[in-house]
């Protein structure tokens, strides 16, 4: 809670869950979220062919367990941004039912999120489940850098080094939070970091 | 609320029992704009009460010299549409509302699906041609009994060539709602206006094929706030006024010279609220500013859009 | 106001912006009572009393081309207030028929509108334009249509997209904004882009203002009164350039107060579209330091009620929290305590 009031642009994520209605799966993930989509796949499967794109990362590969529950509807990719021009393939050639899962980092999550929308997929149409870390990606409102992996209630800009508040402000189309300077009014005036965002 | 006057220009008949009427600006000048999928509630002042009905607009929405609309006579009239077919002549004169929208293309969809049963081809009059202004991916489906119930179809033809699917029930062509709504891909939006047998069965086909609801679009016409008529009586003035079935209790308030408070007359803000001290019926709260506790207690009313099922409703006025 | 004298002043650096004896009875005052309640407050935006901020849909006063001035320097600095989505192009045209039409009917005097079908030509007399174009051709136009008007009108415009059982606020042109950006917000939805208000959400205001908003009709538009407090007379304070406004925030005195505290009224205008169906939403901001405010007694009196006693969130969310104190010793020399009937009016 910020400043005691409650901010509604912060997104409430979920569990993925099977939408059995439906003509087709797509699932997109990354790193420590591997370990959401195993939990999915031993649940009772849908009928309609599933497709599961994962991009491993040093902190977790799920490769080996995805592997064994969904053989060759498996892609691993070893860079995110080959997993991004695969899923983009897939949302070309895909048709209305076709039902689209993420699970990973908040910020992938909304990577995926746009990346859909640019094919008229809504917002609301996109499954999410916030994996891993709490770890924010914060867009700074000076000079509109985004820095990631932001584990503090505040943290210097990687663009301009400025010394910003993390704001529960939150845009889904960058896919991060707002970053303000904090010692704006009173330069050099920064009071101690905490880890809030683990 | 404000009125735009109408002069009618042209009548035609379209179509078995469908009259298309041409609407002109009475001071000559030009007509509001609007986007496609809007209607106007036109009122008609029959001689005992003025009827208010809404029709979907037909004509290109880049034409601000004519409005046009289509009046199919209903077999159980409440008196509107008879009254446009039997009353309302070259040169009368109408008001109308300005235009409303509560069926547009969703702007940010990549093709567009519309699919018109019989006279609920009306709405997709006006949409077609912002779809093709705007250079839109789309295509209409329009299901008829036979040719002679298909109104506009040569203009339809016309403007749309391949991109109008006809389904003519009398040969036979059956609208095949699976196929189409399982092979459109990402990003489509459909529409539909017809028979509510129609409509369901588009609804419920594009669920178990797993189309997201905001995908979905059907008309729902907005049917004027009427209810039955009753007796209102304010405490503090004494007075005792006949609310209409057509008139809402502060429509009928300002007719009797009372001076009731409001500001939005939509049932938003609230300043027209006015304390329910007995009724010997149920109020129907059609604001949006109560909360559910609130239109619980049978406290408080927003006599700008809510009234009254009773006899008699007494207010703290 | 057709005969505007226009001041030449600034919004920045030096401040020299000030309110003639004209423009501070006209202020639009927000408080009737000595006690302010964050409420929806919405009223028809009908043509009002003649000479009064409402007479015209969009009012052109003595600060205009100042104002428009500013805007550009904003702009340049920063070319992200003014953003589009590519489905906003029909809503781009209604805006720019829309403050036309409404400018060239309203003040013929400065600016002149005139149609050949689709062949249009403007001419602000006051900034000194001239251009004609094909309406709907935005390669006619030297910017989009939005931007183009929207340098042209004071205030700033957000363009709302209806769909999906809400508004999205998918276009706009801001440079003189209380505090929140743009290029943050824009695409969101009507509860994102006001995640931050305050107390507010509880008490399900937004979500009436939202329904009350999606039926608004074409025709009816309408107004509501916000306010909140600026140091110095700014109109760019953005948290884009909070570093260069924050400090300003730390050097109120009591004894300073009354020139550099700054009370900043927004009247917010909202009008149905018609070829998009999108909503324009228009936000008006006036600016009147405490001694410009204090011209008038019961003003004075009432804005030191009002700011003593309001809830410690709203003057968290405003930015007052750190000059409360100044500001309340300033206006307290003109509380004698007494009572003052409801009302905005002067005097």
């Amino acid at each position: 809670m910020q400043h005691g009031y409650w901010i509604r642009s912060k997104p409430v994520y979920h569990s993925l869950s099977w939408q059995h209605r439906a003509q087709a799966h797509v699932l997109v993930a990354n790193g420590e979220a591997g370990r959401s989509i195993v939990r999915l796949l031993h649940q009772r499967l849908p009928d309609q062919p599933i497709t599961v794109l994962y991009h491993p990362t040093q902190e977790a590969d799920y490769s080996k367990s995805l592997v064994s529950l969904a053989g060759e509807n498996l892609h691993v990719f070893k860079r995110e941004s080959e997993l991004w021009h695969r899923f983009e393939q897939i949302l070309q050639q895909s048709v209305m039912g076709t039902r689209l899962y993420a699970a990973g980092n908040e910020y992938f999550l909304w990577q995926a999120t746009t990346l859909a929308a640019s094919h008229g997929v809504l917002s609301g149409d996109v499954m999410r489940e916030q994996a891993s870390s709490l770890a924010r990606s914060v867009y700074c409102v000076h000079c509109k850098t985004i820095s990631h992996r932001v584990t503090t209630n505040i943290a210097i800009c990687t663009g301009c080094q400025r010394h910003l508040l993390v704001r529960d402000h939150f845009s889904r189309r960058l896919g991060a939070y707002m970053g303000l300077m904090i010692d704006a009014e009173e330069p050099g005036n920064v009071p101690e970091a905490e880890e809030v965002y683990p | 609320m404000s009125a735009l006057k109408v002069i009618v220009s042209a009548i035609e008949q379209v179509a078995d029992g469908i009259c298309h009427f041409t609407f002109a600006a009475a001071d000559g000048g030009e007509l509001p704009g609007f986007s496609g999928g809007s209607h106007v509630v036109v009122s008609m002042p029959a001689h005992n009460r003025t009827y208010r009905n809404a029709y979907s607009l037909l004509s290109s929405p880049a034409d601000r010299r004519n409005y046009q609309i289509a009046v199919r006579l209903q077999e159980q009239s409440r008196g509107g549409s008879r009254f446009m077919h039997e009353q309302v002549k070259v040169g009368s004169r109408l008001d109308i509302s300005w235009p409303v929208n509560l069926f547009p293309i969703s702007r940010v969809g990549h093709k567009h699906i519309l699919v018109a049963g019989g006279i609920g081809i009306t709405p997709f009059m006006s949409q077609v041609h912002e779809l093709l202004r705007t250079g839109a991916d789309f295509e209409l489906h329009y299901a008829f009994r036979s040719p002679q119930y298909a109104g506009f179809i040569d203009q339809l033809q016309q403007l749309l060539g391949k991109n109008l699917i006809c389904h003519d029930q009398s040969q036979r062509q059956v609208l095949d709602l699976q196929a189409l709504l399982s092979q459109q891909p990402l990003g489509t939006h459909v529409y539909v206006c017809g028979p509510a047998g129609m409509v369901d069965a588009l609804l419920s086909t594009a669920y178990e094929l797993g189309w997201p609801d905001a995908h979905v679009h059907h008309e729902e016409f907005l049917a004027p706030p009427i209810g039955e008529p009753f007796t209102l009586r304010l405490k503090q003035s004494g007075k005792s006024v006949e609310v209409g079935a057509e008139v809402s209790m502060l429509e009928a308030m300002e007719a009797a010279g009372v001076d009731a408070p409001y500001l939005c007359r939509g049932g938003a803000c609230g300043r027209c609220e006015l304390e329910v001290l007995a009724t010997d019926g149920v109020i129907e709260h059609h604001d949006h500013y109560l909360s559910d506790a609130e239109k619980g207690s049978g406290k408080k009313i927003m006599p700008c859009v809510s009234r009254a099922k009773c006899s008699f409703i007494e207010l703290n006025l | 106001m057709n005969n505007l004298a226009y001041k030449r002043e600034t919004f920045r650096d030096d401040y020299t912006y000030r309110n003639s004896p004209a423009a501070i009875r006209r202020f639009p005052f927000p408080f009737a009572e000595d006690h302010y309640m964050y409420s929806v407050n919405i009223e028809q935006h009908q043509p009002g009393a003649p000479g009064s901020i409402v007479e015209h849909a969009f009012d052109i006063d003595e600060h205009y081309v100042s104002e428009c001035k500013d805007k550009l320097l904003t702009l340049a600095q920063d070319k992200g207030r003014y953003a589009a989505l590519p489905h906003m192009m029909d809503a781009q045209w209604d805006f720019l028929e829309l403050t036309m039409e409404s400018l060239a009917r309203d003040y013929p005097q400065l600016f002149t509108l005139t149609k050949d079908v689709d062949h249009w030509t403007w001419r602000n007399r006051p900034l000194e334009i001239e251009d004609s174009f094909i309406f709907g051709d935005a390669s006619t136009l030297p910017l989009e249509p939005f931007d183009y008007m929207g340098r042209q009108v004071q205030g700033d415009f957000v363009l709302l997209d209806q769909r999906e059982g809400t508004l999205f606020a998918d276009a706009g042109f801001i440079t003189s904004q209380a505090d929140w950006s743009l290029a943050f917000d824009i695409g969101m939805s009507w509860h994102e882009w006001h995640g931050p208000v305050p107390q507010v959400e509880k008490m399900g205001i937004m979500d009436r203002a939202l329904k009350f908003l999606m039926s608004l009709q074409q025709g009816s538009p309408v107004r509501r009164l916000n306010w909140t407090m600026t140091i110095n007379p700014r109109l760019d304070t953005s948290p884009e350039h909070f570093p260069e406004w924050g400090p300003d925030k730390l050097t109120v005195t009591p004894q300073n107060a009354g020139e550099k505290a700054h009370l900043r009224v927004e009247l917010q205008s909202m009008f149905r579209l018609p070829r998009s169906n999108a909503i324009l939403f228009s936000i008006r901001c006036y600016l009147i330091s405490l001694e410009e405010l204090a011209t008038y007694p019961r003003w004075a009196k009432r804005f030191h009620r009002v700011l003593k006693d309001l809830h410690p969130d709203l003057l968290e969310y405003k930015g007052i929290k750190v000059y409360h104190e100044a500001v309340l010793a300033w206006l307290s020399q003109h509380d004698d305590g007494a009572e003052i009937a409801a009302g905005t009016h002067p005097g």
